[in-house]
């Protein structure tokens, strides 16, 4: 913002000062004044002003002209030039990239060395402020800063692994320079030039106007790189094991034959091996599994080593996996197999059924002891307590698996209330269909893209139920193209439906081999749990609700025992800045029952793709067009006028102004006292 | 003790008294009761009821005047006529403009209190002769307050009320006051006027000259403060109108022959112009006591009845 007679500050500054200063003026009563009621009678007689005047309070009329000198210096001295005054000619921003992908060949190093050379070559006719390109960039040297203190912070940088926006950089810089003094207004990028940064924000409308930016020269298109990423770890339940399955994605750019991998698990090393690259695509999906206890809180590591690798800091890949507690689930279904896959002998330590008689609904209703999930046969929907019994567990947020097994009127109506519609069935759809697309990515399914737990599109529906929603997420649709098994998200409680019973007329899933660890990943999907995620990006903000009745005071980042960060709980949220440093770290809640949380930080795998850009095409984007620009008088006249940042760094300014005020209240205070002695 | 009676009438009016006592009611009573004291003939003649004669019954007259006795011998209706009906309505009229707040150093009152206190002590007079007075006067938002006369007992607590509430506000409203008056005043009254008639005389003349001619009989009260009659003033100050707010800024030494010569000339001209028309003219010093009025206002009222 710029200062000058134009800008509403200083009218609102002019009429802040004036006001009072009229107000004493105006309260001044003249002397010697006679209210009279026969003024037609005399004549006016203009006395003759002598000379020369006598002063009477010397003191008064110096508070007076010394507020008056006072307040002309404070608006005159940011336009005031002096001989030692500089003009200043130049205001350029520097953007140190302190990202992770800067790490390569020292980047960060470098750049920051250049950085503090320049700064000290800047003569000061040259305005300098700094932004350091982290997940939050933030100004760490304005241009009114000390150059010593400023070049001090500098050094101290060290290398980050966060992602940062050139955007939200570039936009900071543009801010300081609109605030800045130069003639020239300059943005230097001490960065790597990723191509993804630029891409990812081309279709950003054009904000810099006036501004010169300098890119660096990239030497290379592209560097060699060998990067770890998305891990991901979760339990399959097969009946009588219980293993963890774990995928993670390799991604190898340039000249690599092989790379060695590690696993370490809980501090064990599961997995020492050497990948061959190749014949093998750029990425590849890495998947394996073991045999773990469903207590046990797991957290480990992958990582890959290969020669030649330009970037280290994206080869290790950290991973988490709560422990399994075992769930209660309530069952009101016929289905044997159901019945036997919720066994105690099955699914011991993972979930405790209870069975729900029929004709026991209603005391089921007045007991109020809800399990975590609901499983229910759309048949028994014809009871109107089985029907509040299933909306009371979706609004209190617990989990339902409804079967539609079969369909009446009232089913009908009550289906359509939870946002199904059904339709009459379709004579060339009848018959068997078997599973064809899959909702692969959905944590239910996602296990089943290993082969190891049996194929999915094996299993066979027949006359499933024609199912259609706008509330639900189809997870599955048959090879006749109906959707067969839906998820619903506009209940508080998660929902999910399967247009079949399980029993073997209707579906042959009870007998394959994907049942039991599909059961078990559809009640753990179903069950309330935390929430909150595990996996962040290093810098990036952690939020923590709690419930209204928790007795957590704060929350606590540990690493290994190392206290690294608190915060307070207020109004049931604990808000905490994680670490820059990949790696696995712990959240205590001091004060309260729920128990610790083991999370991981990874480096964002967009930082890992080392391509650069030459030129990119985002950076003319963001310039304002000549037509745009401001007009030419326009600049001319906000060139000339002190930017309002300029003067409020000016500390000379702000003590000239506030004596004068304090002169105008001493002179307001004398005058009033000298009204009350006369 | 020295006897009331016996006593001149200056003697009678302390104005550190009348200062002390609280309320237009109190002060009436004393200014009036004061004065009386000291009379040698009474003003209270009684109220006369005496019959005067008869006229027939009209379908809605009041049956309470009917004469029962003559309809019991003659066994004709008719109404009894007194000489109560032959009584003239009372107005106190009381200019309130700025110029009547002015209270010089020599003052008892400010004049409008002043006239507030004499137009009282004239209707608590009129009231307990039996007589109906009323009340125009203008209040500060200059909105007409108007008391219609009655003789009636709460009459006196009401113009009391009204006149308490008059305060000096706004500019010249004489004028005003008197197109007001004619406009209100319909039957032949006696209007007791109060002001110090500091207003060009062109527009004034002319309205008393209507309400003359309307054939009610006027009695005016100029109030005036003993600073407007002689000047006194040594020191030059910034005079400052109190109805116009213009300023002059003034040598009293130089200026107060020119000053003596036109407010006396002025007086003069409103001396002749009341002779004229008739009307009695008495001069009210704020200053002094105001038994001059009240023997004016005594003695036309006995000529009057």
């Amino acid at each position: 913002m710029n200062f000058s007679f134009l800008n509403p500050l200083f009218w609102i500054g002019a009429l802040a000062l004036g006001a009072p200063i009229y107000l004493h003026l105006r309260r001044k009563q003249p002397q010697n004044l006679l209210p009279f009621s026969t003024l037609r009678f005399l004549d006016d007689q203009p006395q003759p002003k002598q000379s020369p005047r006598h002063l009477r309070d010397l003191f008064l009329l110096a508070l007076r002209a010394l507020a008056l000198l006072l307040l002309i210096g404070a608006f005159a001295w940011p336009f005031i030039r002096e001989a030692t005054t500089v003009v200043v000619k130049e205001s350029r921003v520097y953007i140190l990239d302190n990202s992770l992908s800067h790490q390569v060949d020292d980047g960060f190093q470098k750049d920051r060395e250049r950085l503090l050379k320049e700064f000290g070559q800047a003569g000061k006719e040259t305005q300098i402020a700094v932004v350091e390109l982290t997940a939050n960039p933030r100004a760490i040297v304005s241009f009114g800063d000390d150059h010593a203190a400023a070049a001090q912070k500098i050094q101290q940088l060290q290398p980050s692994f966060q992602r940062g926006s050139y955007l939200a950089a570039f936009r900071q810089a543009n801010t300081l320079l609109a605030n800045s003094l130069g003639e020239k207004k300059k943005i230097i990028l001490l960065g790597d030039n990723q191509e993804n940064q630029w891409a990812d924000n081309l279709n950003t409308p054009a904000f810099l106007e006036d501004v010169e930016v300098e890119i660096p020269k990239t030497k290379s298109t592209a560097r060699s790189n060998v990067s770890v990423s998305d891990a991901r770890a979760e339990r399959i339940f097969l009946g009588d094991k219980s293993l963890v399955h774990f995928t993670a994605q390799i991604i190898h750019k340039g000249k690599f034959a092989s790379a060695k991998m590690f696993l370490r698990v809980n501090g064990q090393e599961l997995l020492a091996r050497e990948i061959d690259f190749t014949d093998k695509g750029e990425n590849i999906v890495f998947q394996t599994e073991w045999e773990a206890e469903p207590s046990l809180q797991l957290s480990g590591e992958l990582s890959v080593q290969a020669e030649g690798d330009s970037l280290a800091g994206d080869n290790n890949v950290f991973f988490s996996l709560a422990p399994v507690q075992e769930g209660k689930v309530a069952m009101l279904a016929q289905s044997s197999f159901l019945k036997l896959a919720l066994s105690p002998e099955i699914m011991r330590g993972h979930w405790a059924a209870r069975f729900i008689e029929p004709t026991k609904v209603s005391s089921e209703l007045d007991a109020n002891n809800d399990a975590e999930v609901l499983c229910i046969e759309a048949s028994y929907l014809q009871s109107s307590d089985a029907r509040k019994l299933l909306w009371r567990y979706l609004s209190n947020g617990r989990g339902v698996f409804l079967m539609v097994n079969r369909v009446n009127p009232s089913t009908k109506g009550f289906l359509k209330e939870l946002g199904f519609e059904i339709l009459s069935p379709d004579p060339a759809k009848a018959g068997a269909a078997t599973f064809q697309y899959i909702f692969a990515n959905h944590p239910v399914f996602h296990p089943f893209t290993s082969p190891d737990y049996g194929n999915l599109l094996e299993i066979k529906v027949i006359d499933p139920v024609r199912l259609r929603s706008k509330q639900a997420v189809p997870l599955v649709y048959s090879d006749k193209g109906e959707p067969v098994f839906f998820q619903n998200l506009k209940q508080p409680g998660k929902m999910f439906v399967s247009a079949f019973g399980f029993e073997r007329a209707q579906t042959s899933w009870p007998v394959h081999s994907t049942f039991i660890p599909f059961l078990d990943l559809c009640l753990q999907n179903a069950r309330p749990a935390d929430t909150t995620p595990t996996s962040f990006e290093p810098g990036d903000a952690f939020a923590q609700s709690f419930p209204t009745n928790s007795t957590v005071k704060t929350l606590l980042l540990l690493k290994d025992q190392k206290e690294l960060d608190r915060a307070p709980v207020r109004n049931g949220k604990a808000q905490l800045r994680l670490p820059d440093q990949p790696g696995l770290y712990r959240l205590v809640c001091e004060g309260g029952v729920e128990p610790e949380k083991i999370i991981s930080i990874n480096p964002s795998p967009k930082e890992s793709q080392l391509i650069y850009a030459a030129a990119p095409p985002a950076l003319q984007a963001w310039q304002l067009p000549a037509s745009a620009k401001s007009s030419p008088a326009v600049q001319t006249k906000t060139m000339g006028a002190a930017s309002f940042a300029s003067i409020r760094q000016q500390r000379l300014w702000w003590w000239l102004l506030l004596i004068a005020l304090a002169g105008l209240f001493c002179e307001t205070t004398w005058t009033n006292i000298k009204r009350r002695i006369a | 003790m020295q006897n009331a009676s016996n006593r001149s009438l200056a003697d009678q009016f302390d104005p550190r008294a009348l200062a002390a006592l609280e309320g237009l009611d109190f002060k009436a009573r004393y200014v009036m009761e004061g004065f009386l004291s000291g009379l040698h003939e009474s003003p209270f003649h009684g109220y006369s009821v005496e019959f005067s004669d008869y006229r027939n019954y009209q379908p809605g007259d009041d049956l309470r005047h009917l004469d029962w006795k003559l309809y019991a011998r003659t066994d004709r209706l008719c109404i009894k006529r007194y000489l109560l009906e032959t009584n003239v309505q009372f107005y106190v009229v009381c200019d309130t403009s700025a110029s009547m707040g002015y209270r010089g150093s020599r003052a008892w009152e400010t004049k409008l209190g002043c006239a507030r206190i004499i137009s009282a002590a004239m209707t608590w007079f009129l009231l307990n002769q039996n007589d109906a007075a009323g009340l125009i006067a203008f209040d500060e938002k200059n909105e007409t307050r108007f008391v219609r006369p009655s003789s009636r007992s709460t009459q006196f607590g009401l113009m009391l009320r009204e006149m308490e509430k008059l305060q000096p506000a706004g500019g010249a409203s004489l004028v005003n006051l008197l197109t007001q008056t004619a406009r209100l005043v319909h039957r032949r009254s006696v209007i007791l006027f109060f002001s110090d008639l500091l207003e060009p005389s062109a527009e004034v003349e002319l309205y008393f000259k209507q309400l003359r001619f309307h054939g009610h009989e006027c009695l005016v009260f100029q109030v005036l403060d003993p600073d407007e009659i002689d000047f006194p003033f040594t020191e030059s100050h910034l005079f400052e109108d109190m109805e116009t707010g213009a300023r002059r800024q003034v040598s009293p030494a130089n200026a107060r022959g020119k000053y003596l010569e036109r407010f006396n000339g002025f007086m003069d001209d409103h001396r002749k112009f009341f002779q004229s028309l008739e009307i009695p003219f008495c001069v009210i010093r704020n200053d002094e006591n105001p038994w001059r009025a009240l023997a004016l206002f005594l003695s036309e009222r006995k000529r009057l009845k």
